[in-house]
């Protein structure tokens, strides 16, 4: 046909759209033919022919979710979450590490932290208030935490060793798994007893405490509101605990109840999560007192929980060393958990929680200080337990002459303008602000400090300073930097072991130690 | 003093990432920060694995099966309604499931997961993952036998059809960490963005 020379293109297109036709038309049958075959097709037919019904629309809809379902399987995996690497080839990874030199893991001493190091004395023998030093010098020692001078007693000492004798040193267990003794178990009832409280429990360190105690019951969504002091183990708790936090002033109570009013507003409505109030009763930064009444008071008002951190008030404030509590005339059961140290006053190791039975019973399996370290060795348990006797039994002996000795030391050290004292009267640790020039370096505040320190031991007094944290590498930025940047401030720590001779004397030293150095730097 | 005082900062969480417009009534969940994601590896999340584990793809036509003779023993109740029921209380359970209730019921991570639903949890949030495949064509399938023995009545079709799209319209890749906020609700908003005065 195609040979005939009439044929015109549009005949050839006709012939060939024909056959194609045909073609199409073999295939269909074919097809439906195969399709046949296939076991279940005359129910797919039967399905389809059904689903139609006269409305197509609807058919449209089954078809398009047919489609989208088919899609989805046949969709390869992809993962959302963001890639905030570049990708590097073989040869730039090669020059990356050939370029690369490590630091050091850590840097090189400054020619003042080596100063510091080969200038710290160092106590031949047991400590107490007068100590040895290596050089074979005497010296006043105001750099302990042994505030009623029970770290030497022969007593505690003989009992410790019996204690030894029975139970070995550690408990070599996690109080969860074989670590508890019964000593552990009679010292947390004595510490409950003693504060009047429901229950305690103890923990085997005591900057871990509290950095297991917040996180047990505050988790992400919770609220917890804070004086802006709070030392820096519950600064760290309060991090790992992932909470809301919110500051309020330090001890300014009218900002507390605004921070506290502001909370309640912005959170009306909102699914409710635990909230609570954290503050030191003694403040590490500073030595003030706070104002546990009010705090108390708006804490029932606007139903918070209160932690309190006695760290510097337990055994050495109240009229019987019952912490803060006895010195506001409160009932301890109006603080929820009531945190301290066993390892200062009470000079034992470790650190405890007292609480409602509930509040206790929670931390044994939540407190992760508690399930995941050993035990207090069983003689520091039962010196904790034989101080907290000892105090029961005549209290007057040690808080007495703790006070006077405070009071000497205030006075004292009062009569110069070279420097403050920020700590409140009934703080074993006196806090002494210098006042130096306002615009100095961080670094010469300080030397100022150290020089002041060195000064007094030349005079045979031991005092010691607070020094900064500083700040690890990647974190100088930003707001997740909690801190601890106290400026200039001299410790010292008062022990009711010293005759009221002895405080003049020490007192004056300090005194003339920094208005000598202080004074030539103004 | 100079800069005495611990630097009064707010915690390593979320700061202004909650923070929601006012105007939007769509919300999209940023990213975790450092904090949460360290929680996030911290152990295995126990709430979305088991879904990948074996007879957790069983248990849906078991259920569906279940929910169906259950329906059929009720007396007075039609194929239609019976059929129509099966699907919808696959449609609710499962929507409560895995879009509705967000976080994970156990304590282990310090409620690193909190913000997020099932679905988004599941696989860590990769999409077209064999699980999600096989949730997503369970209930289109469930929908089309329902639908033929409904026998095409129409009010049946709608309600069927309707109670399809709430599962899968939150399944799709694209509405990954998205929520729809009501104007009067306050479930999102800045929760710690305050800076420190």
């Amino acid at each position: 046909m195609t040979s005939s020379p009439l044929s015109s293109p549009s005949q050839i297109f006709n012939m060939d759209y024909q056959d194609a036709l045909a073609l199409l038309v073999t295939i269909r049958d074919m097809a439906i033919v195969q399709f046949h075959r296939i076991p279940g097709s005359a129910i797919l037919t039967r399905y389809i022919k059904m689903s139609y019904q006269h409305d197509p629309a609807r058919s449209v809809i089954e078809l398009c979710l047919v489609i989208f379902a088919i899609q989805y399987l046949l969709a390869p995996k992809y993962s959302t979450q963001k890639k905030n690497f570049v990708k590097l080839r073989p040869d730039e990874v090669d020059e990356l590490i050939e370029d690369w030199t490590p630091e050091p893991l850590v840097a090189p001493l400054t020619e003042f932290e080596q100063e510091q190091i080969d200038k710290t004395p160092v106590i031949a023998g047991p400590t107490g208030t007068k100590v040895k030093l290596t050089n074979g010098r005497t010296v006043t020692n105001l750099a302990s935490t042994n505030f009623f001078n029970l770290a030497n007693q022969p007593a505690l000492a003989e009992s410790a060793i019996t204690t030894l004798r029975t139970y070995g040193v550690g408990p070599c267990g996690p109080p969860g798994f074989y670590g508890t003794q019964d000593v552990h178990v009679d010292c947390e009832q004595d510490i409950a007893e003693f504060i009047g409280s429901e229950a305690c429990i103890i923990y085997a360190q005591a900057f871990s405490t509290i950095s297991a105690v917040i996180p047990a019951f505050a988790k992400r969504g919770d609220i917890i509101v804070v004086d802006e002091k709070v030392n820096f183990a519950t600064q760290k708790a309060l991090q790992l605990s992932r909470s809301t936090i919110r500051w309020y002033k330090h001890n300014d109570m009218d900002d507390l109840e605004k921070v506290l009013k502001k909370v309640e507003r912005e959170f009306r409505g909102r699914e409710l999560t635990r909230r609570f109030i954290v503050t030191e009763a003694l403040f590490e930064d500073g030595g003030d007192v706070a104002d546990l009444g009010t705090i108390v008071k708006l804490k029932f008002q606007y139903k918070y929980r209160l932690i309190l951190d006695e760290t510097n008030s337990f055994g050495v404030v109240g009229e019987t060393g019952r912490g803060l509590t006895e010195y506001y005339n409160l009932p301890a059961t109006d603080v929820d958990m009531i945190v301290g140290t066993l390892a200062t006053t009470f000079v034992g190791g470790g650190g405890f929680c007292c609480g409602s039975k509930e509040i206790v019973h929670h931390q044994r399996i939540s407190g992760l200080a508690y399930v995941f370290s050993a035990a207090l060795p069983a003689m520091l348990a039962t010196t904790v337990s034989e101080i907290i006797k000892m105090l029961r039994e005549n209290p007057e002996n040690f808080i007495t002459p703790l006070r006077e000795n405070i009071k000497t030391f205030h006075a004292a050290l009062a009569k110069t303008d070279t420097l403050t004292i920020t700590s409140s009267l009934i703080n074993p640790t006196i806090s002494i602000q210098l006042n130096g020039k306002r615009e100095m370096s961080n670094d010469e505040q300080d030397r100022l400090a150290q020089d002041v320190v060195d000064e007094c031991l030349a005079n045979g007094v031991l005092v010691t300073r607070v020094k900064r944290i500083a700040l690890p590498a990647g974190m100088s930025k930003g707001p997740k930097w909690f801190g601890w940047n106290p400026a200039m401030v001299v410790k010292v720590y008062v022990s009711s072991g010293f005759s009221k001779k002895d405080c003049e004397k020490a007192g004056s030293v300090i005194r003339s130690a920094v208005t000598k150095v202080v004074g030539k730097k103004r | 003093m100079p800069d005495g005082g611990p630097s009064r900062l707010h915690s390593g969480s979320v700061s202004k990432g909650r923070r929601r417009r006012s105007s939007s009534i769509i919300y999209v969940e940023p990213p975790e920060t450092i904090e949460q994601l360290s929680d996030q590896v911290a152990l295995p999340n126990l709430n979305a694995n088991w879904v990948n584990n074996k007879g957790a793809w069983l248990i849906h036509p078991v259920c569906i099966a279940g929910l169906k003779i259950f329906y059929d023993t009720i007396p007075g109740v039609s194929q239609e309604t019976s059929w129509t029921l099966t699907n919808i209380t696959y449609m609710v359970a499962t929507y409560l499931m895995f879009h509705y209730v967000q976080g994970i019921p156990f304590e282990f991570n310090s409620g690193a997961y909190d913000n997020l639903n099932m679905w988004e949890q599941m696989d860590n949030g990769d999409q077209y993952t064999p699980s999600k495949k096989f949730l997503t064509s369970m209930p289109i399938l469930l929908f089309l036998l329902s639908t033929h023995y409904t026998h095409y009545d129409l009010t049946f079709f709608v309600v069927n059809c309707m109670a399809l799209m709430s599962v899968i319209i939150p399944k799709l890749p694209s509405f990954h960490r998205m929520r729809v906020v009501m104007p009067w609700s306050q479930t999102i908003e800045e929760v710690d963005g305050e800076e420190p005065s």
